[in-house]
């Protein structure tokens, strides 16, 4: 089993230090900004001055999250993205096209998926096993399975999380390739402690995940990790799924005969965190937030078919489920 | 001397993206990578080196010359003109 | 617990397959060579693979309009390993790749048109991202269900192997194709000058006069099957995995602590999950990339783990170059060749030792030693170590 003993996201919502937000949140409207917290609080200056958005937001994040779980130390540090570090591989790819001279290193070195992760342990001192995943819309369901997976192994505390940044370009590919995304492309970062024993802080507990890449038959796939489970899906207080045009009426009910399972409460998060390769792990957050604060919720499924090819299912239960 | 030290100071707080800080802050004696001065570190290094190519024309070959070059303001500037003249 | 390694398959800039590895590795020819990239005069020493993009899209049947380089050497060594592998139901089958440029050699191209506003074609970039990179090579070998890409720098290709293991004995794959891939861009090479730790020289790991690395490309996997998975393969076991750590350095975001913290946890760890004695260490292949701070921390823990009983070492990198993410893998790959051949590589271009630590590595081939266990380590930016440890028993 595996508990979800801390819980902390950067987003649009007001989800930061904001235990029961999962109850007043909107969706998004055009120009919603992201909500980010006086990065001060928990990045000294020196070094505040030279992270880039992705890595400000992991480190606070990672911060609160561990602050909340009153852990000193993790005992490994597993991050996931689908993008990386953007804004400095854009800065200093521009800079490699344009300057004659010495190249500025700054924005090289925190141009690697991993500066999250590293500068996380850095910031701690920590010396456990650190890992960054990027498999794009399935990043954090692959972090999330080797935290599983470190648990299983008789680890006791991991800090996982994911983050992704986005850049003006970003916007200019999809009009180029005529992806109208809605609502648009954003950023965001969440991360959690993953224990393997509760508390009376523990959220709640992730009883399994699966990310499956080329994925053929999507509501087989569910099915199976359903009855794997032995939750049935009537069980289902609520599944969340990666709905990509503003959500109608309609579409709900696509998902659901989609899924042949009618009277399914669903809901689209990407409506409420925008869309960014791993927003799943808001997903998650929110499903923990809510289970945490509703007592009759005790199964909320997290269906991620963001890109379609791939699916990461997370199966989030209250603790007394 | 005195308008490279304050030209130094402003390039240096734009290279190293040192938003909280004005050339008033820095001292012309200020130990730029210690602690108790501007608490630089190896990365700063890199990038004082592209300073010095990019605003003054001026190659430091070798990373471990930096050392003593990029003590201070003043071992900067001195540093410069001596390789000017 | 050990791992089964039934497959291999490299490319780099010694060879495009195992079999020329391994000769060049036998013969001391180094694959690192003046390069310059198209359309530029400046010219480097670096580890290219000897194979155009429309080589390899010819020899792996690609047909797509846009496939990175990343995928192409990652495509042909994975097939290597392969063995063209057979599917079933019962077979759970995965794949883990590693990179850091992922598609960024086909990316860069494109920026470089789009800045000049020659209207590149916008599509080349969805082969930018890591994950993509894997998923072709997932595409033409037929496996889906766990596709995963791991990025950690410099250890990713040894990380990628690792969690392949801890898949395996888990319970939760029966097969894994593991390794990492890397191609040769501007981007990585320009960023390594601009930390000033491209050599302008050969690369000299562990020697006094080092000044830096000189960069490589290539590719490696190796395939790790679970008895299950062997009854259904018929794959002759090559060698086993038997050891693994990841330690994070925490010292800083480039430079490796000097007292090797990092390091040393990872090498003790490995060793100590490979229930091997210090003493049943035959060969150390080394990071050894040639800067002055790598050659220098890894040296101090070695030192730390070994102490006066330093076991035969050498880094194979001035053969290939410093191929990044691919490394890991590369070195994983020579260090399985290393035990089927009982061959122990010699470290090219050393001539003093690091006046620090004053260890010598190999320089002369050599077969005569019996290996029968080797250590692998890769150490990478954001301070990640990784080592491993083969051997020729369970």
């Amino acid at each position: 089993m595996y508990y979800i003993s801390a819980a902390s996201t950067i987003s649009h919502q007001p989800a930061f230090l904001n235990a029961g937000f999962s109850g007043v949140i909107e969706p998004l409207h055009a120009g919603s900004e992201l909500i980010n917290p006086d990065y001060k609080e928990y990045i000294e200056p020196g070094l505040l001055r030279r992270m880039s958005k992705i890595l400000r937001m992991s480190v606070a994040c990672s911060g609160a999250c561990l602050k909340q779980s009153q852990i000193e130390q993790p005992d490994a540090i597993v991050v996931g993205t689908g993008l990386g570090c953007l804004l400095d591989t854009e800065k200093f790819l521009n800079n490699a096209l344009t300057i004659k001279g010495l190249l500025p290193p700054t924005s090289f070195i925190q141009s690697t998926h991993n500066t999250m992760a590293g500068q996380i342990s850095l910031r701690l001192g920590n010396h456990g096993y650190n890992m960054t995943h990027t498999q794009n819309s399935v990043s954090f369901e692959h972090a999330l399975l080797d935290a599983m997976l470190l648990i299983d192994e008789g680890e006791k505390h991991i800090l996982a999380g994911a983050a992704d940044e986005h850049i003006e370009f970003l916007d200019e590919i999809s009009r180029n390739l005529n992806i109208k995304p809605a609502p648009g492309l954003t950023s965001g970062a969440s991360f959690f402690i993953l224990s393997a024993e509760k508390s009376e802080r523990t959220l709640a507990r992730v009883k399994d995940a699966d990310a499956i890449g080329l994925v053929g038959n999507i509501p087989e796939k569910i099915s199976m990790f359903l009855d794997r489970n032995k939750v049935k899906s009537g069980d289902l207080d609520l599944v969340l799924f990666a709905g990509s045009k503003v959500v109608t009426k309609d579409e709900i009910e696509e998902f659901q005969t989609f899924m042949k399972m009618e009277n399914l409460h669903c809901m689209d998060y990407l409506k409420y965190s925008g869309i960014y390769p791993t927003a799943s792990a808001f997903a998650m957050h929110f499903a923990a937030d809510k289970i945490r604060h509703t007592r009759s919720l005790k199964n909320i499924l997290i269906c991620n078919s963001l890109i379609h090819s791939n699916l990461g299912l997370i199966l989030i239960q209250s603790v007394e489920a | 001397m005195e308008d490279l030290k304050e030209e130094l100071k402003k390039q240096l707080i734009e290279q190293l993206n040192l938003e909280e800080i004005s050339p008033a802050d820095i001292d012309d004696d200020t130990l730029l990578f210690s602690d108790k001065g501007l608490g630089l570190d190896s990365i700063d290094a890199l990038e004082l080196i592209v300073l010095l190519e990019k605003y003054h024309g001026i190659q430091v070959t070798k990373p471990e010359e930096g050392k003593e070059v990029f003590r201070s303001i003043n071992s900067m500037a001195e540093y410069i003109c001596k390789r000017k003249s | 617990m050990s791992v089964r390694i039934t497959g291999i398959g490299i490319v780099s800039a010694i060879g495009l397959t195992v079999q020329e590895n391994l000769l060049a590795l036998k013969d001391g020819r180094t694959g690192i060579m003046p390069f310059s990239f198209r359309n530029d005069n400046k010219t480097f020493l670096a580890g290219a693979v000897r194979a155009t993009n429309t080589d390899l899209r010819k020899e792996l049947h690609i047909h797509d309009q846009y496939v990175s380089r990343t995928a192409l050497l990652g495509l042909k060594a994975a097939c290597e390993a392969w063995q063209n592998g057979k599917h079933c139901d019962e077979i759970r089958t995965g794949l883990i790749s590693s990179t850091s440029v992922g598609g960024m050699d086909l990316s860069e191209k494109f920026y470089s048109a789009y800045l000049h506003g020659n209207n590149p074609d916008f599509e080349i970039l969805r082969m930018h991202d890591s994950g993509s990179t894997t998923e072709k090579i997932a595409v033409e070998l037929g496996i889906s269900g766990y596709i995963n890409t791991l990025s950690t720098a410099c250890s990713s290709g040894a990380n990628a192997i690792m969690l392949g293991a801890r898949l395996l004995l888990q319970g939760k794959l029966d097969r894994v194709l593991v390794g990492g891939t890397d191609a040769l861009t501007n981007f990585t090479v320009n960023g390594f000058r601009s930390l000033m730790i491209y050599d302008e020289q050969w690369c000299r790991p562990f020697d006094e006069s080092r000044e830096g690395l000189n960069l490589g490309e290539g590719a490696a996997f190796l395939l790790l099957e679970n008895e299950k998975s062997i009854r259904f393969s018929g794959n002759r076991t090559l060698a086993f995995l038997n050891g693994w750590a990841n330690a994070a350095d925490a010292y800083h975001q480039t430079a490796s602590s000097p007292e090797g913290k990092g390091a040393t946890l990872a090498i003790q760890k490995a060793i100590e999950k490979s229930e091997i004695s210090l003493s049943g260490i035959s060969y150390i292949n080394t990071h050894g990339t040639g800067t002055k701070n790598n050659d220098l921390s890894e040296s101090v823990a070695l030192k730390n783990v070994f102490g006066e009983h330093m076991p035969a070492f050498s880094s194979t990198k001035s053969f290939t170059g410093h191929t990044l993410a691919a490394a890991g893998a590369i070195e994983a790959v020579f260090s399985v060749l290393s035990i089927q051949h009982q061959l122990i590589y010699p470290n090219i271009n050393f001539r003093s030792a690091i006046p620090e630590t004053g260890l010598e590595p190999v320089t002369i081939l050599q077969t005569e030693k019996p290996v029968s266990a080797v250590l692998s380590n890769s150490f990478g930016f954001g301070g990640n170590n990784s080592s491993l440890v083969f051997s020729n028993h369970e």
